[in-house]
């Protein structure tokens, strides 16, 4: 989860002794924490060996243009073309798109890990931000449908896709000899209707589709991580416990014998810190705050929605948006469901309820393609965190011999795991040319 | 990041004052702008952490913000990356650790000044190692038998006595800091060119010396502006750099 990625950065950029780079990926053997859906989510599945990957890539980092640079704010100046990746084998090979989930980019460390298992089995791989992430959002000529709405997502990341998929055969020569996609969490979802909308446009014809821990209803997800950080009936004490969990590991820290922050001694500021299971929820909710506020402000200059920003006003890149931080920090998902993606949906079509947008926003809507359709699978962790009660039976359900729900995992925890990436090979391994 | 020493942070002080005064980042609002429809809390304090630190010096700070992540993308990445294309990988690590060892003598220094007696002794085992045995520095011999690195610095000295850390400050090139910790940077940096002067090194080797160490400090640093992909990243970093300052202090 991105605490991790947090507690990098505090060392990363703050501190005057750096030894080694700390790396992310440090194959470590099991840890010795107590098992929880929550501890799974945020430190990963350390309890299950991790499986045997390479170490590092050959990322080419790629940007293309896809709306025009001059329509994009000064305040995104660093966001200007789209950013994705390709990772190429060196001949003709299968090639497989990876989405990332919410508020992710294409090179997040989920994306890694990925990356990673399909190079290993021969892909070639081209890996693209979430349609929820902000450099996503700014480059999109979308300014009509809310990030979220998982139809018109998919439209957007086709498109892309395929002036992605040019670039890379005339600059890159890359020949792929069939088509896969996957995605994590929300690009799990993605995944699914993109899929469906391949169908038509027949542009790919997807050999493989795989969902890997998609919400069913994103609603009903993001509701979920909501109640964990509820800043708006709860501010206080939720404000109190993490200046809490700041202290813990303060003290924790200050007891260790060297200054040093590698990825061992962040483990064993976490072991130390016995975080409840409050505390944890916390920091999922926080963390999964800090992306949607990115995402918000991301919207708002897009959009000019006037949430967090002043409306028809045009930020200036040196100007304060410390404002619009504190104000994106009040908003739950509920209220950008409420208060944007609602009134937008409505802008189209006046009789649309709440209901029905929330059974649009979910694999719900496309049931019966997924019941169907053979070449899509689905991989989750029974105790995912972000499946409400009953939804790991309807996905079982739906996908019958093509899902497989691990035990446990909790949300993506197990994505570089032994029995995750065994099981990553035993569903593509068909296809290996 | 304060890793830089450079001969130039004797200046900064002086330009700084010129510049804090001169810039706003209030935004300037055209005629038809509305105001957001999320409102602000009235009791600024129910925002916690996001509240926490002022940024009296914001405009500032913004603009040597920016300043930095283009000075970062044109000039100090590709130097970086040129450095270390020339230099064979045993010859940066070697390096790395002679510099990491001259540093040694800063923290010897500022962990005494803290009366803390067993990190002073563990880097005086260190420096003593890896000077010897470690052949001047260049192989860090200390670490693989148990002597741990230690971090102390003149800021956390400065802290550790009591001092506030005073408003957040980016400093050119170096970036995040604060007024204490700019001006421990400043003890440091001359710790650290009194060490070389011991070393009987000559005016322009010590150039050269400092030069190939702030080259080294930023290719061992994997920060990247703006990797995060957030408009907040300037937020973020000022909460991550005070959080981890009083942490440090703290320790």
């Amino acid at each position: 989860m991105r605490i991790l990625s947090v507690l990098l950065v505090i060392i990363l950029a703050a501190c005057s002794s750096m030894e080694d780079e700390v790396e992310v990926e440090v194959a470590l053997p099991v840890c010795d924490f107590e098992y929880s859906r929550y501890q799974a989510t945020v430190t990963g599945y350390c309890q299950e060996p991790a499986a045997d990957l390479p170490e590092s890539l050959d990322v080419i980092h790629k940007r293309i243009t896809i709306k025009p640079l001059d329509e994009i704010s000064e305040v995104f100046w660093f966001n200007k073309k789209m950013k994705y990746s390709l990772i190429k084998q060196e001949a003709t090979a299968p090639l497989i798109f990876i989405i990332a989930g919410t508020g992710a980019s294409y090179d997040s460390a989920k994306m890694v890990s990925l990356q990673k298992s399909f190079f290993q089995q021969g892909y070639h791989i081209i890996s693209i931000s979430s349609p929820t992430y902000a450099n996503f959002i700014v480059n999109s000529p979308n300014t009509k449908y809310m990030p979220g709405d998982l139809a018109h997502d998919a439209e957007d990341l086709y498109k892309v896709m395929n002036l992605v998929w040019a670039q890379v055969q005339s600059e890159d020569e890359v020949e792929a000899s069939s088509f896969s996609i996957t995605g994590y969490s929300l690009g799990g979802a993605h995944s699914a209707f993109i899929a469906l909308l391949d169908e038509e446009e027949q542009v790919f014809n997807f050999e493989k589709v795989l969902l890997i821990n998609p919400p069913v209803s994103l609603y009903n997800s993001v509701s979920i991580l909501d109640q964990y950080f509820d800043l708006r009936n709860n501010r206080e004490a939720s404000v109190a416990m993490f200046d809490e969990i700041f202290a813990r590991f303060s003290n924790i820290y200050s007891m260790q014998r060297s200054s040093t922050f590698d990825q061992s001694s962040i483990y064993n500021l976490f072991k130390n810190a016995e975080l409840t299971e409050d505390e944890l929820k916390l920091l999922i909710g926080a963390s999964f705050r800090m992306s949607s506020s990115d995402m918000i402000f991301a919207i708002d200059v897009s959009f000019n929605t006037g949430a967090i920003t002043y409306k028809n006003h045009t930020i200036d890149k040196l100007e304060s948006l410390t404002h619009s931080m504190q104000r994106a920090s009040d908003i739950t998902f509920g209220d950008y469901f409420d208060r944007a993606m609602l009134p937008r949906a409505q802008r189209e079509d006046a009789n649309i309820t709440k209901a029905d947008l929330i059974q649009r926003y979910s694999l719900h809507a496309i049931e019966d393609y997924l019941k169907a359709s053979d070449k899509i699978y689905l991989v989750t962790s029974q105790d995912d965190i972000i499946l409400q009660a009953g939804e790991v039976e309807y996905l079982q359900s739906i996908f019958a011999e093509r899902a497989k729900i691990f035990p446990r995992g909790g949300h993506c925890g197990n994505l570089d795991r032994l029995s995750f990436v065994e099981y990553l090979q035993a569903t593509f391994q068909g296809e290996r040319n | 990041m304060p890793a830089f020493s450079n001969k130039c942070i004797n200046y900064i002080p002086i330009i700084f004052c010129v510049l804090l005064a001169a810039c706003s980042s209030v935004p300037k609002l055209e005629s038809g702008a509305v105001a957001p429809i999320v409102e602000l809390p009235e009791d600024r304090e129910e925002l916690g952490l996001l509240s926490a630190y002022n940024d009296p010096w914001e405009g500032f700070n913004r603009r040597m913000y920016y300043f930095n992540a283009k000075a970062d993308e044109y000039v100090l990445l590709p130097i970086v990356d040129r450095y270390k294309q020339i230099t064979p990988d045993i010859v940066e690590t070697g390096l790395s650790n002679f510099f990491n060892n001259l540093g040694e003598i800063s923290t010897f220094i500022n962990s005494l000044l803290q009366f803390k007696f067993s990190v002073a002794g563990e880097t005086f085992g260190r420096f003593t190692l890896n000077s010897t045995l470690g052949l001047a520095g260049l192989i860090d011999v200390a670490t693989p038998i148990g002597f741990a690195e230690q971090n102390e610095d003149f800021g956390q000295t400065l802290g550790f006595w009591g001092v506030g850390s005073g408003p957040y400050l980016v400093l050119p090139l170096l970036g995040p800091s604060s007024l204490r910790d700019a001006t421990g940077l400043v003890f440091d940096a001359l710790a650290d060119q009194q060490s070389m002067d011991v070393l009987g090194m000559k005016s322009d080797e010590e150039l050269y010396l400092s030069l190939v160490n702030s080259i080294d400090a930023r290719a061992r640093l994997p920060f990247r502006y703006y990797a995060s992909g957030s408009a907040f990243e300037y937020e973020y970093l000022k909460l991550l750099y005070k959080k981890y300052r009083e942490i440090q202090v703290a320790r």
